[in-house]
């Protein structure tokens, strides 16, 4: 005859149940969160999600434009190093690229005109500025790939990637938004990786994430 | 309560098949969109490099990919040529090499250079590989040769075959008399910058 489990068994049981759950949750996480890390090296794009929760912009450093209308256009001055909260534009849009990438070359043409919709139009264009920074780039290559496509907004070098790294930027081209306040502080606001195809609903989810009203855009 | 055990057993089951489900779907559908096999952090350098500055550089005949054979000295006297040894198609660091090539033809051509890219894989593989390079309907600029067979010989003969059968890294620059002016095998595992290409390529006309 079968004997009845005592209570103090069934909650050692059910305790059990709860601990295994956690660890199979826990394994199966870690299974997706390595496969994102190892993926990273390989160039093709994926799509990345957006931050969750206000997060801010990491501080980076970036040289200064030797170029007047690059300095005009970000609004810094000087030479040597600048802080990307140096920057005078409420919202800025960071393309990370890589010259050699395929997608970056084929992005290449849509950012430009990107940056032509933005500077089209008076209501906008002292209020988001765009730069690219090019992961494992030297100067040479990014100049090389600024002069191929003809690119009108400022780019810099990453050639130790530590401004990519500080971005947690693991596949190219990622696309950036962050707000910029008067106060130094930052809010990134946008984060996704993949070709930048269509340009109108791009800016327009920029538009709508930076809280620009929707007058701002007419 | 077997029952109550039975019913707790298939629940942790179903939730066990589906997160590792889940967990799988996203591993295949990543690695296949990505199409590149990883291939880990290799030793930087696994060959002896036989040749140096100044020699002559070995003639050889490889099948291109668009067709047809390129011999190397059929190249003497009219164009300087960078050879590019790739390692293998569908690796990660040789699967944006090339690409970055293909948007500097300006600078192989005011130098009056050429670029043959060089790997020990098959056409057909080479074919699409390099295909995927490019906006539908366009093509490297530079050719593109086989080393597959007899497999890795003209590797060998440049030094630069390593003991699993690919090859370095390694970008050679033999100058329109048949002679070699620059020499980089790389480590294995990065792209080598192109400004010391550039700067070596403008060398051959001073």
């Amino acid at each position: 005859m079968m004997s009845r489990p005592r209570p103090d068994n069934r909650i050692l049981n059910i305790h059990r149940g709860i601990v295994l759950f956690i660890l199979i949750l826990l394994f199966s996480f870690g299974c997706v969160s390595s496969e994102t890390k190892s993926s990273s090296n390989i160039y093709p794009a994926k799509v990345a999600s957006p931050p969750e929760g206000k997060i801010s912009l990491p501080v980076f450093e970036f040289p200064v434009p030797q170029s007047e209308g690059e300095k005009n256009y970000l609004g810094v001055s000087g030479a040597g190093n600048c802080k990307v909260t140096q920057i005078n534009s409420p919202v800025l849009i960071i393309e990370i690229f890589n010259m050699y990438c395929p997608h970056c070359q084929r992005s290449a043409p849509f950012v430009n005109d990107l940056f032509q919709s933005i500077q089209g139009r008076t209501d906008l264009k002292q209020k988001i500025k765009i730069i690219g920074i090019g992961i494992g780039n030297s100067s040479y290559e990014v100049d090389l790939f600024k002069n191929k496509y003809g690119i009108l907004f400022p780019l810099f070098p990453d050639q130790d990637s530590s401004i990519s790294k500080m971005l947690g930027v693991s596949s190219t081209p990622t696309f950036i938004g962050a707000k910029i306040n008067r106060d130094g502080t930052t809010e990134q606001f946008y984060f996704k990786a993949g070709e930048l195809s269509d340009v109108t609903n791009f800016l327009s989810e920029i538009l709508n994430l930076a809280g620009l009203k929707q007058e701002d855009t007419q | 309560m077997i029952k109550g055990k039975y019913v707790l057993s298939l629940w942790f089951f179903s939730v066990l098949m589906l997160l590792l489900e889940t967990s799988n779907v996203y591993a295949q559908s990543s690695s296949f969109k990505d199409n590149i096999y990883p291939v880990g952090k290799l030793k930087p350098r696994d060959s002896v490099l036989t040749l140096k500055v100044g020699d002559r550089a070995p003639d050889f005949t490889l099948p291109a990919v668009e067709g047809g054979k390129i011999t190397l000295s059929q190249y003497r006297g009219k164009k300087n040529v960078v050879i590019s040894f790739v390692p293998a198609a569908w690796t990660p660091v040789c699967s944006d090499q090339w690409p970055g090539y293909n948007i500097a033809q300006d600078l192989f051509v005011k130098n009056d250079a050429i670029l043959l890219g060089i790997t020990v894989d098959n056409i057909p593989t080479l074919y699409s590989w390099t295909k995927q390079m490019c906006n539908p309907g366009e093509k490297l600029w530079f050719t593109v040769l086989s080393d597959f067979y007899p497999h890795g010989e003209v590797a060998s003969k440049y030094g630069v075959l390593r003991s699993n059968g690919v090859s370095e890294r390694a970008l050679f620059v033999i100058d329109k008399n048949g002679f070699i002016r620059y020499i980089d095998v790389h480590d294995i595992n990065q792209r080598p910058p192109l400004d010391g290409l550039a700067t070596a390529l403008e060398k051959l006309n001073q």
